[in-house]
């Protein structure tokens, strides 16, 4: 067999045509192991000196400018960056705020800016190590970190707020999550305390599946995984499902990149009629 | 310690990430069906973080390989050989019909060699391996390595000089 024949058939294999579906096996593949308990969980032991928070804080145009975005009502909570780490190294970069909560409960102003420094100190820590390793590998990489945060609804009563996520390594992963803060009563308003019982768990689920049967009927280039036959298909939500409350007093679930559906789909939410958990809600001082 | 599994892993997803392709075409070449080709890069993947049985995050290259190797193979002892043809293979082999004196079918030829010498092929001429590195990915010496590629070479040759005479 002469090279010509042989140069033939590699031409052949390298043709083989790659189906859509591999970048989603693969990231699904990849996304059991890297749950995002794992992404976030922070060593107690680690030695916490080691992040460098640049010390032009105060002065940056950045911090400026969300100072004048900070929502104020009245002096009961208060929402403002409190530090932005930077890391600036060619294909490397780094942005992180940190929001910091000010309230009168101070117990659950500690307890909401401890855990978000830790998160970002993880993201720091997370992106410092795989910056070396990339760089022992002797790969050029690219690599970026986006955090920061964003006030959902800001009303007399509630404040929700996201903090985001953007990791970008040749492809880009969001991940998003929510706090919402009851202002009056000062308190930390989680999705099971919105509830009677778990019951909630599946009406919900079930509302949410509804949805994206009806938004897959009209839009063809919608996806969600729901069908059987999809590899990891949504089923139910989690007890702690991420969500907010909107400015109409419904509930908004909120699902990563990945979740439930194709990555270019990107962060999902899906509103829930008041009237779907109606029976089950603990009171109608929430959602409405 | 705390910090050097994750980063283990998050190497081993980049590279993952990055190389996707190509491992996916590897074990098309031994399953020749899409879906069994993805399975079989879904369970690469699986095995790869729970098995941590990379030692030197120089060797990922070949580590790898060989763990979508023996996860073809382990999927064609099981599978015995019940060739599974889905419709755009059929496609491709029927219009290829009509220009066949110059197209070689891969398929086919690849099809035509027993697994050891088809793995030698493929990571030799298409993967464009070194002979050191096949042996490593196989588990076999080099001499061995170049043995195969002979005896494979030379099934093709015969196979495709039929082929021609048709």
């Amino acid at each position: 067999m002469n090279d010509k024949k042989l140069e033939q058939l590699k031409e052949q294999y390298k043709e083989i045509p790659i189906p859509l579906e591999l970048n989603r096996v693969v990231y699904q593949a990849l996304e059991k192991r890297n749950s995002r308990k794992s992404l976030y969980r922070w060593g107690v032991g680690v030695a916490a000196a080691v992040i460098i928070f640049s010390t032009s804080i105060n002065v940056s145009s950045a911090f400026a400018k969300s100072l004048a975005d900070v929502p104020v009502v009245g002096d009961i909570v208060e929402v403002l960056t409190f530090k932005k780490i930077a890391v600036d190294k060619g294909n490397y970069q780094a942005d992180l705020d940190v929001q910091k909560v000010q309230m009168d409960n101070k117990a659950l102003e500690e307890g909401l800016n401890l855990k978000y420094l830790e998160e970002s100190k993880a993201l720091y820590e997370k992106f410092m190590s795989e910056m070396k390793a990339q760089k022992a590998f002797g790969e050029d990489g690219h690599l970026s970190v986006d955090s920061g945060f964003e006030i959902k609804t800001d009303t007399e009563q509630l404040l929700s707020m996201g903090r985001y996520v953007e990791e970008t390594q040749g492809s880009s992963m969001t991940t998003l999550q929510y706090d919402t803060i009851d202002k009056q009563n000062q308190l930390f308003v989680t999705l099971p305390s919105l509830f009677k019982n778990d019951t909630y768990i599946e009406v919900i689920s079930e509302s949410i599946k509804k949805q994206m049967k009806q938004q897959m009927e009209e839009d063809s280039s919608k996806i969600y995984w729901i069908e059987s036959s999809d590899m990891d298909p949504f089923t139910s939500i989690s007890k702690d499902q991420d969500f907010y409350i909107n400015a109409e007093h419904q509930l908004v679930i909120s699902f990563d990149e990945f979740e439930v559906a194709p990555g270019y789909m990107g962060v999902v939410e899906f509103v829930i009629p008041t009237e779907v958990v109606q029976d089950i809600v603990v009171s109608d001082e929430y959602l409405k | 310690m705390l910090r050097k599994k994750p980063r283990q892993e998050e190497i081993i997803a980049e590279y993952m990430i990055q190389n996707k392709e190509r491992f996916y075409r590897l074990a098309y070449s031994y399953v020749q069906n899409p879906d069994d080709a993805l399975d079989i890069v879904q369970d690469s993947i699986h095995k790869a973080i729970t098995s941590k049985t990379l030692k030197d995050e120089k060797a990922i290259k070949s580590w790898f390989y060989r763990i979508v190797v023996n996860t073809s193979l382990d999927f064609l002892r099981r599978k015995k050989k019940v060739t599974v043809v889905d419709d755009t293979t059929i496609q491709l082999q029927m219009s290829g019909h009509q220009d066949h004196y110059t197209d070689i079918d891969l398929h086919q030829s690849l099809n035509e060699l027993l697994p050891e010498y088809r793995s030698v092929v493929v990571l030799r001429y298409f993967e464009d391996l070194k002979l050191e590195e096949v042996a490593e990915i196989l588990d076999l010496n080099v001499n061995t390595v170049k043995t195969r590629l002979y005896k494979a070479l030379k099934i093709l040759r015969v196979q495709m000089d039929s082929e021609e005479a048709k």
